[in-house]
């Protein structure tokens, strides 16, 4: 099964999460990290996800990049987070900018190969009204695409507003 | 305790007066409000921007909100969501945000009824309207 959670800032994503992969899946879980830990906002939320995920058993699979080049254990629960640096690391990482639109979703789809259930946590980050920058305006763009594209072949996709699950697409299967 | 989130301009406080029977004089606007106002008043506004304010005095907004969520828990809270768009460059603005999140998390889980408006339309996503 294939759970895609969306939502803004501090929504409660993350441990939504945790808690749908610990309700209906019991086996080895792994733990897919794609924010690279360098400054003191990224250390402090690495931190914070690290001690949510203490002693449930997960397994950290750090990958900033490429995410399809990852080989994991049949039949095993993953917990991909997030989907928001992954695409900014992939765009943004070498001297040109990259298009990972099809990259990042063909990733997902192979990863979600291998799992029993694949909850992916990615960020909404189109509903602000500002004007950006040509660059972060790819960036928004990417990320709506890539959005859309997993949450069509997800079975589930659930958007957190300050805390409560709201049901777009399936069911919340916890 | 009611909580009415959504985007900016979307009818939230109009639905509040025309809902719950809030008025003008029962409101404690987060533009200018103090904690003691947020303590009594039926309706609070802005409590987004009650939560920058407070970040700028350095005063402890998780614990102001618990507090409202225990001494007022009949008011009507309305906060905009603000947290879906790019990360802010400036830290304080970081800070802001995620604090908005924390408390609109807090705010929303002790709410028995939380509203979403979208272009004047209120949609129930806890409780029963």
């Amino acid at each position: 099964m294939i759970t895609l959670v969306t939502g803004g800032s501090k929504c409660g994503k993350s441990s939504l999460a945790e808690k749908i992969l610990d309700s209906v899946y019991t086996g080895g879980k792994f733990y897919i990290a794609t924010m690279i830990p360098y400054g003191d906002d990224a250390l402090d939320a690495v931190n914070r996800h690290r001690i949510m995920r203490d002693g449930k058993g997960f397994s950290t699979v750090e990958k900033y990049t490429d995410i399809h080049e990852i080989s994991l254990a049949e039949n095993c629960g993953i917990l991909l987070e997030c989907i928001g640096n992954l695409c900014a690391n992939e765009m943004f990482c070498n001297e040109k900018i990259c298009f990972p639109t099809e990259k990042i979703i063909s990733g997902v789809k192979k990863l979600s190969q291998y799992a029993e259930h694949i909850v992916i946590v990615t960020n909404e980050v189109g509903c602000d009204g500002f004007d950006y920058t040509a660059e972060t305006q790819l960036y928004i763009k990417a990320m709506a695409e890539i959005n859309s594209g997993i949450a069509q072949f997800a079975d589930n996709v659930i958007e957190c507003v300050y805390g409560i699950p709201i049901i777009l697409k399936g069911e919340i299967p916890c | 305790m009611i909580l009415i989130t959504g985007g900016a301009y979307q009818g939230k406080k109009n639905y509040a007066f025309r809902t719950f029977g809030c008025s003008e004089n029962s409101v404690a606007d987060g533009l200018v409000c103090s904690i003691n106002d947020i303590l009594n008043a039926e309706c609070i506004t802005n409590y987004h921007i009650f939560v920058k304010r407070m970040l700028e005095d350095n005063a402890d907004i998780i614990s102001v909100t618990k507090q409202l969520c225990t001494e007022n828990f009949n008011a009507v809270v309305i906060m905009n969501e603000i947290g879906c768009g790019i990360v802010p460059l400036e830290k304080k603005d970081r800070i802001w945000r995620e604090m908005t999140g924390k408390c609109g998390c807090i705010i929303a889980e002790n709410s028995e009824r939380v509203i979403r408006m979208i272009n004047s339309v209120p949609v129930i996503i806890k409780g029963e309207l």
